[in-house]
């Protein structure tokens, strides 16, 4: 059995690219360095499973390779307890001119099995990939789909004590996926320490005790999953209004000609997107709130206008619209500037990228201002769905 | 140091194991004629190099067909070592940048099919001797020796170059010009006995040179190896050993990064 706890200690990790080694041997090669990992320090408990979340190319590869020990750390150490298998890679070491019984034994052996347990556990992994029948065929002579069922099936059969998982397992189809997460879940009830790299925030949230966000290479947070994951989707920022502003600015899109109308009497200035902590944000969480904020300027006083927006996928299906005349909401006159707030309590929709249209006009829907589809916000989800919006409802069953 | 290695190899034995012997398979699967190709191509060499050296160059050696096939296939085992080392790392990206073992595990396991495909081609000449009826005394008890020397001496050089074709890829284009060079240093062609005396010294600073002579001596020539001679290759060799995990240490750190 292995310690309570693998203190891991990673700062200061450099990257080279080299490019011109071609050119000669004895010539000075260039060297770009970028710090792919600086200062990282976490400790996982044993039986923990811990995710590694991130934008792309903020390290979280890099990471799972130190701890696998394929790339070494520049300064500082890792120490790993106990058994630690790495799955970065579906079929490694699979060689097309074996056949599946030879790849089973020459995958098991890279994976530090003896001979005696692979041979036991050959037959589970052809009954579990369904392949009894091919245990003699060339691999060469599968199709990629057993091809991943066989190195899937072979890659949970080797009793990890330590499972470092990169996306490998973002592959695949519904039905594979499902398998991967039935076997996470197992694995997770065994005790089996866990370090999870994923961009899919929704398997993070469901499997993840604690999680660590990664940005540039620097640890940003560590934490409890939820936590995090908000920090993550609404930016570093979150939780700390005051610094607002210095994240991201609400992006009018590039005015593409005769997206914006209306004769000007009222002015859309800007719309800003608040997330649920009242902080200007691009990207929402599902089923999170939501703040609409549209500024405007009267360049007169205007009576009773009515405030619109819509929401548009992003291949420009009209998804929603409400208006303040829709919602009963009179307003007597504006004059100078303001601004108009819609709030959202729930964010229905689920991952992608959303257009809105803005508009201000009169009771008899002549605009003052029109601006289409100049808008844009992201919705990350961290459910498991279906379909494309959430539909708010619940299963109930009577005996 | 050095025995914690050396544990940990011993650990890694099924893969060093496994990884020899697949890759020895997987090098005849496909053929039809399969495992004959290997003993083709030292025989289609040696009667290219016969006919040339013993009529051309009228080269009187004593059974000189053994002679030419026994330093062929000792040379081939140090030539098709050091080549297919030199895509030992480069060659196999998801293994080295998908998971950890030691390194020097894929040099040794390609050292070793290289022994393996050497012993098959010496069915040969074991053949040839069966022919020619050449009497074997026990000197041939030094053959294992020689053969450990060789193989040290091989896995030295592969690592250096295994691990240097990393960074500098050109590695492999200045090896096999080495290579050719170093198949007409070594007196596989022709007895060192050829040369005038001072030169003989200098040639015979050649481990392959000593390591050739000394197997045709006990193999064939029923001579007992000449004093130190065995013993220096053997020193040579294991410095050679040393030097070469002295350098792939120095570069493997970076085999993830490099590829």
């Amino acid at each position: 059995m292995n310690h309570l706890k693998k203190v891991f200690r990673i700062p200061h990790e450099k990257r080279t690219t080299i490019f011109e080694t071609l050119t000669g041997l004895f010539r000075p090669t260039h060297y770009e360095t970028f710090p792919a990992l600086r200062d990282i320090t976490f400790t996982v408990a044993e039986g923990e499973m811990i995710g590694i979340i991130g934008e792309n190319g903020s390290g979280k590869s890099t990471l799972l390779k130190i701890l696998a020990r394929i790339m070494k750390p520049t300064s500082w150490t890792v120490s790993v307890n106990g058994r630690l298998t790495p799955f970065l890679e579906l079929g490694l070491g699979f060689h097309p001119d074996f056949t599946a019984l030879e790849n089973i034994g020459i995958y098991g052996t890279i994976m530090g099995l003896s001979k005696r347990e692979i041979a036991e556990k050959a037959e589970d992994i052809l009954d579990f990939a369904g392949l009894e029948k091919f245990r003699d065929t060339k691999l060469k002579n599968f199709s990629s789909g057993m091809y991943v069922r066989l190195a899937f099936s072979t890659a949970i059969q080797t009793d990890p004590e330590i499972l470092l998982l990169d996306e490998v397992l973002a592959v695949g189809d519904i039905e594979f996926q499902q398998k991967c997460m039935e076997v996470l879940t197992r694995y997770r009830n065994e005790g089996v320490t866990i370090v999870f790299v994923s961009h899919d925030l929704g398997s993070v949230q469901r499997f993840c005790d604690r999680t660590l966000l990664l940005h540039h290479g620097e640890q940003l947070a560590l934490g409890e999953t939820r936590s995090v994951i908000d920090q993550y989707v609404y930016g570093r920022f979150a939780g700390t209004p005051e610094d607002a502003g210095a994240g991201m600015n609400a992006s009018p899109v590039t005015s593409q000609g005769k997206a914006r109308w209306g004769d000007g009497k009222v002015e859309i200035t800007d719309v800003k997107f608040c997330n649920k902590f009242g902080v200007e944000s691009q990207r929402f969480n599902t089923s999170d709130a939501m703040t609409i904020r549209i500024f405007y300027e009267a360049h007169e006083r205007v009576a009773d206008p009515v405030f619109g927006i819509a929401i548009y996928s992003e291949k420009g299906e009209n998804l929603f619209g409400t208006n303040t005349e829709l919602k009963n909401m009179s307003i007597d006159s504006v004059e100078g500037n303001g601004h108009i707030d819609l709030q959202i309590d729930s964010i229905p929709l689920f991952a992608g990228k959303f257009f809105l249209t803005v508009a201000v006009h009169n009771r008899a829907g002549e605009p003052f201002d029109w601006l289409d589809m100049q808008y844009s916000f992201h919705v990350i989800t961290t459910e498991r769905y279906a379909g494309q919006f959430d539909i708010p409802c619940r299963w109930r069953r009577s005996v | 140091m050095l025995t914690n290695h050396m544990k940990t190899l011993y650990r890694y034995r099924n893969l060093i194991k496994t990884l020899a012997w697949s890759d020895f398979k997987q090098r005849y699967k496909n053929s039809i004629l399969g495992y004959f190709w290997s003993l083709l191509e030292p025989l289609l060499m040696l009667a290219v190099l016969y006919v040339v050296f013993s009529n051309l160059m009228k080269i009187q050696v004593e059974y000189y067909q053994l002679f030419l096939l026994l330093g062929i296939i000792l040379w081939n085992f140090l030539a098709r070592s050091t080549t297919l080392s030199l895509s030992a790392i480069i060659g196999r990206p998801s293994l080295v940048q998908k998971i950890y073992f030691p390194r020097d595990i894929l040099v040794i396991s390609i050292c070793i099919t290289a022994l393996l495909m050497s012993i098959f081609e010496s069915l040969i000449f074991v053949i040839f001797m069966l022919i020619f009826q050449v009497p074997v005394s026990i000197t041939v008890m030094y053959v294992p020796l020689i053969v450990l020397i060789l193989f040290i001496f091989t896995l030295g050089i592969s690592l250096a170059v295994a691990s240097m074709n990393v960074l500098y890829r050109d590695v492999q284009f200045i090896w096999v010009v080495v290579l050719q060079a170093g198949f007409f240093a070594t007196p596989i062609l022709y007895p060192v006995t050829i040369l005038p005396a001072n030169l003989q010294q200098i040639f015979l600073l050649n481990p392959m040179a000593v390591i050739i002579t000394e197997a045709r001596n006990v193999i064939i020539y029923q001579t007992p190896p000449a004093a130190g001679s065995l013993l220096y290759a053997l020193i040579f060799s294991v410095a050679v050993l040393v030097a070469g995990y002295l350098v792939f240490n120095h570069y493997e750190p970076g085999f993830a990064e490099g590829m």
